[in-house]
């Protein structure tokens, strides 16, 4: 390994990390397909690497949003339990389909998340679900707004089966799945954005651990190649979140919803 | 104590484990590719990824290569949410609230689950 591709991979993982964060779909939606196209590595082996990535990132975040009291810890408890499962199974599916049947799988989901990327932006919820309606009832303080924003969640079995979808694509394809579980959490339990995004973010990090260490006993995990990678992402991850308060995203969104759907084609041609 | 402290407690425990996690495999990956670096002028990446349980066998060993450090960190990363999960169940125990240690309990028992039948 070169210094040259060293340098290429904390690169090109830190730009994976930037424009994930900045769009809210972790780094892993842009990893993958940069490893697997720009350095031609298996395609396990790039899933593997952005399950570690993932890890890193949610976790980083989390640190911060649970001690801000942003997160809702019972809900994201509840919700593991479905999202571990789907993992699971999702990390020993993966390992016995062919590289390029994952490839093709990860195409699709570019192409999913690429439309949901532009849906979701007109069908958030504004309101939530009162405190004294649902379940899980919790608080914090929106910071823009300086308010204490109390909550509860409905609807949670609807919203654990998309959980587990999610975890099962998370396990599959070295995603976070936060598209899927925002959205849920949002529009079917009327959870405040900000909990939903805080708590996805919480739960994703266990989520990628469930599948993990199925990679790793299959010998998908370079560390040459994934400790550069995870560092980029991770560094990524806060220069995104840092840009993304500055910039107004509609734009970003549709620019990237297009990026998405052209490395859709290639993963799929590939 | 109030429950709403000893929860603000268990968030800020939470946080810390996260964050020891996160930067201290930071920490053991740069250190791993830093040395590999220093070592030779081109990093040569062996053409088979090694098996858990070679890596397992040369971390307990005490081994500090390159690989073990880079495999160190990536280990502890792995093992970041196991002690999220643990440091949950152990928080919700202070709190009296057996329902939510049972739920957390349960993740982990998944998660080691499925960490004892991968490398089995």
């Amino acid at each position: 390994m070169t210094p040259e591709s060293f340098i290429l991979l904390v690169v090109g993982g830190g730009i994976a990390g930037t424009i994930g964060a900045m769009l809210g779909l972790g780094g892993g939606v842009f990893l993958v397909p940069f490893l697997a196209l720009v350095f031609d590595l298996p395609m396990h082996q790039a899933v593997a690497a952005s399950i570690l990535a993932v890890i890193a990132t949610s976790s980083a975040g989390a640190a911060m949003n649970v001690e801000r009291q942003v997160v809702n810890l019972r809900l994201g408890m509840v919700l593991e339990i479905s999202t571990v499962i789907g993992a699971i199974f999702g990390g020993l599916t993966a390992n016995m389909l062919s590289g390029q049947a994952l490839s093709r799988i990860f195409a699709s989901l570019l192409l999913v998340v690429s439309f949901l990327m532009i849906w979701r932006v007109r069908h958030f919820r504004q309101d939530h679900t009162a405190a004294d309606e649902g379940v899980f009832p919790s608080s914090f303080m929106d910071e823009s707004t300086g308010e204490i924003v109390s909550y509860s969640a409905k609807r949670v079995p609807i919203v654990s089966l998309v959980a587990l979808i999610a975890g099962n694509i998370s396990g599959l394809l070295g995603v976070g799945g936060g598209i899927f579980k925002v959205p849920a959490m949002n529009m079917i339990s009327g959870i405040p954005m900000k909990a939903a995004a805080a708590t996805s973010n919480f739960m994703i990090g266990v989520t990628a651990a469930a599948s993990a260490f199925i990679y790793f006993a299959h010998g998908h995990l370079n560390p040459f190649i994934v400790s550069p990678a995870v560092l980029g992402v991770l560094g990524g991850s806060f220069l995104g979140v840092k840009i993304s308060r500055r910039i107004r995203g509609s734009l970003l969104t549709w620019i990237f919803a297009g990026v998405l759907l052209v490395i859709s084609i290639r993963m799929f041609t590939r | 104590m109030d429950q709403a402290v000893i929860h603000h407690r268990i968030e800020r425990w939470i946080g810390r484990v996260l964050r020891f996690g996160v930067w201290g495999s930071a920490g053991l990956m740069i250190a791993g590719l830093a040395s590999a670096w220093i070592s030779e002028s081109t990093i040569r990446i062996p053409a088979e990824n090694p098996s858990a349980t070679e890596v397992l066998r040369g971390l307990f060993s005490g081994s500090v290569d390159p690989t073990s450090l880079m495999f160190a960190g990536l280990v502890l990363l792995m093992l970041t949410p196991f002690l999220r999960v643990l440091t949950a169940a152990a928080g919700f125990a202070a709190e009296k609230d057996r329902r939510f240690t049972l739920v957390s309990l349960v993740v982990f028992a998944m998660l080691v689950g499925e960490l004892v039948y991968s490398l089995r």
